[in-house]
């Protein structure tokens, strides 16, 4: 092939390409103009011929009427992720810790076990998760959401494997100053280690935020429930608002998107380490 | 010194356990006691209320004469025919074209992931109302190709349409993989098998497709574990509908543990669950003893 043919065919694979990466955004395009254009609209023309916000008003408002209180829940959503976030990423890093810098026999055998442990199927721990979570009087609570999660063995293990490549000496050097353990992991562990804790903040708050069978299973009141529950039950019931129903799944949809946008460089690691 | 030494490695033990106990506290209620119940619970007779009940292997004998479970088991292998199949060569080819791209690849593979990080109920719902019968797509086909397609009230092409949307999901993630997987081929392997005047093709098959191998045991194990899993979709648009044909393990075990009306109790629904794990093992198990190849790259 000659230089300027093979130029000719990388543009045209790069266009194909191109095209094709808008087309797949095409869901998220309709979603989002559907949401901001009048309801008799939405099936019969892409563009709207005006931009209105009357969807949101619906769903943040006169759903309110229809027992489901949007902000509430979205309220619910943000206060369930950000705990269960924070905690995750702060208690694998203190685990973690704990398995890769100390020896000792119960390290070794945690971190086997961790791995052990990311064997099964989520599905298997439904019913059980079900079970415990009632024992503990913590049905149709926002703790029942939180309390289970608060831990990851996935979190753990990701932590572990990154600290491997930490120095001793940084954590030698802060004993020596006298700091405790727990001080060591927040200011030294986790800055050392921050694209990990990314990653694993960001898998865990998507993670969360998008859980639906969980929260269907232990919430049955419609004001502890988190804005994936409540926005499936609102399409079930009212799927005739067709435009209020887009806009609901415009906020469940867009802080993923938001957040992965931010740290996307964070994901695409993510996604690498996991493969190795 | 000795001593020294030792009670050093005793401070070490201490510390060491200490950070880790609160997990393993965790852990034995929400992992160990949870399972422990599961294996319970397969042998009972329960209502959640009054006590449980000894059945003994009742549950198991209940669940296998079931049409149901054999109903949900030909659907997920069923969905499995589209799915994997389909999800499969669309992320080969993609990994390769994400190989290849050098102007456009940052926003080709971000239009991608996008997808894939899209919420479980928001896109549900947005496919529900894409190919609903008088959604945008079937107005579009109607208007220029004078047909529709009734994606959900034909069994199998509702399972197409769920296998089409877990796709559009998936495939960039899948196609990630891949291309880790192709940047693992040392490129000198190409250099001399063009010197050797291989074609394009045989390049392909005899060493793109051999050393990719690693990467697509694991994409499958992912589709598997992802098939016999599969929730939000079915549950949020089909129902389970038409006929049952979309009634997926995941649903069948909520149904019957959980709904009201269609209880039958927590121990024959933790008996699926125990099966459709065993099950999904076997066919992982199936896929890494007849394609899995040893890899040695350098």
């Amino acid at each position: 092939m000659s230089k300027a043919k093979k130029r000719v065919t990388t543009i045209i694979f790069e266009l194909i390409m191109l095209i094709l990466a808008i087309f797949w955004l095409y869901p998220y395009f309709w979603l989002v103009f559907s949401s901001l254009k009048p309801q008799r609209e939405i099936y019969t023309q892409f563009w709207p011929s005006a931009f209105t916000m009357e969807n949101y008003r619906f769903i943040f408002s006169t759903a309110e009427k229809m027992n489901r209180d949007f902000i509430r829940s979205l309220m619910n959503s943000i206060f369930i992720s950000v705990t269960v976030t924070a905690s995750v990423v702060f208690t694998s890093a203190l685990v973690g810790y704990g398995i890769a810098k100390f020896k000792f026999l119960g390290g070794t055998i945690l971190k086997n076990f961790t791995i052990f442990q990311m064997l099964f199927p989520g599905f298997m721990f439904t019913i059980p998760t079900f079970v415990v979570v009632k024992a503990l009087g913590l049905l149709n609570s926002l703790g029942g959401l939180i309390i289970p999660a608060l831990f990851s063995a996935w979190g753990v293990f990701m932590f572990t494997q990154s600290y491997r490549n930490i120095p001793n000496d940084f954590i030698e050097a802060a004993r020596m100053e006298g700091a405790s353990e727990t001080r060591i992991v927040l200011s030294i562990m986790i800055p050392l280690a921050r694209s990990t804790a990314s990653i694993v903040g960001l898998f865990t708050f998507i993670g969360i935020w998008d859980n639906f069978l969980t929260p269907l299973i232990l919430i049955s009141d419609y004001d502890k429930m988190p804005l994936s529950v409540l926005l499936a039950s609102f399409n079930h019931e009212y799927g005739s608002q067709i435009g209020a129903v887009l806009s609901g799944a415009v906020i469940q949809t867009m802080p993923m998107v938001l957040l992965f946008l931010i740290f996307r460089k964070y994901f695409l690691e993510g996604i690498a380490v996991s493969f190795k | 010194m000795k001593q020294k030494k030792s009670k050093f490695k005793r401070m070490n033990a201490i510390k060491g356990w200490t950070l880790v106990t609160p997990y393993i506290i965790h852990q034995a209620i929400f992992f160990g006691y949870a399972l422990g119940w599961l294996g319970y619970l397969m042998f009972v007779k329960w209502n959640y209320l009054t006590p449980p009940k000894w059945v003994g292997f009742d549950n198991f004998i209940r669940v296998l004469t079931d049409e149901i479970f054999w109903l949900v088991l030909l659907n997920t292998a069923n969905f499995m025919l589209y799915f994997i199949p389909i999800s499969l060569l669309a992320a080969i080819l993609l990994g390769m074209a994400f190989n290849k791209l050098k102007y456009v690849k940052t926003f080709v593979v971000l239009s991608f992931l996008v997808a894939n990080i899209s919420s479980g109920v928001g896109y549900s719902i947005v496919f529900q109302k894409l190919l609903s019968e008088s959604g945008p797509i079937n107005r579009f086909l109607f208007d220029h190709f004078d047909f529709t397609i009734p994606w959900f009230s034909r069994p199998q092409l509702a399972l197409l349409a769920i296998a089409l949307m877990v796709s559009w999901k998936f495939i960039g993630y899948y196609g990630l993989i891949f291309l880790a997987g192709l940047n693992a081929i040392p490129k000198s392997l190409y250099e001399a098998a063009k010197l050797d005047g291989a074609t394009q093709w045989k390049q392909f098959t005899k060493i793109t497709l051999p050393l990719l191998n690693p990467s697509l045991v694991m994409v499958l194990v992912l589709q598997i574990t992802l098939s016999f899993g599969i929730f939000t979709e079915p549950y949020l648009i089909t129902g389970g509908g038409p006929m049952k044909r979309t009634y997926m393990f995941m649903m069948y075990i909520y149904d019957n543990a959980f709904r009201k009306f269609t209880s039958t109790g927590p121990g024959f629904a933790s008996v699926i669950s125990i099966l459709a794990a065993a099950i999904s093992f076997s066919c992982i198990f199936l896929v890494r003893k007849s394609i899995e190849k040893e890899v040695n790259l350098v």
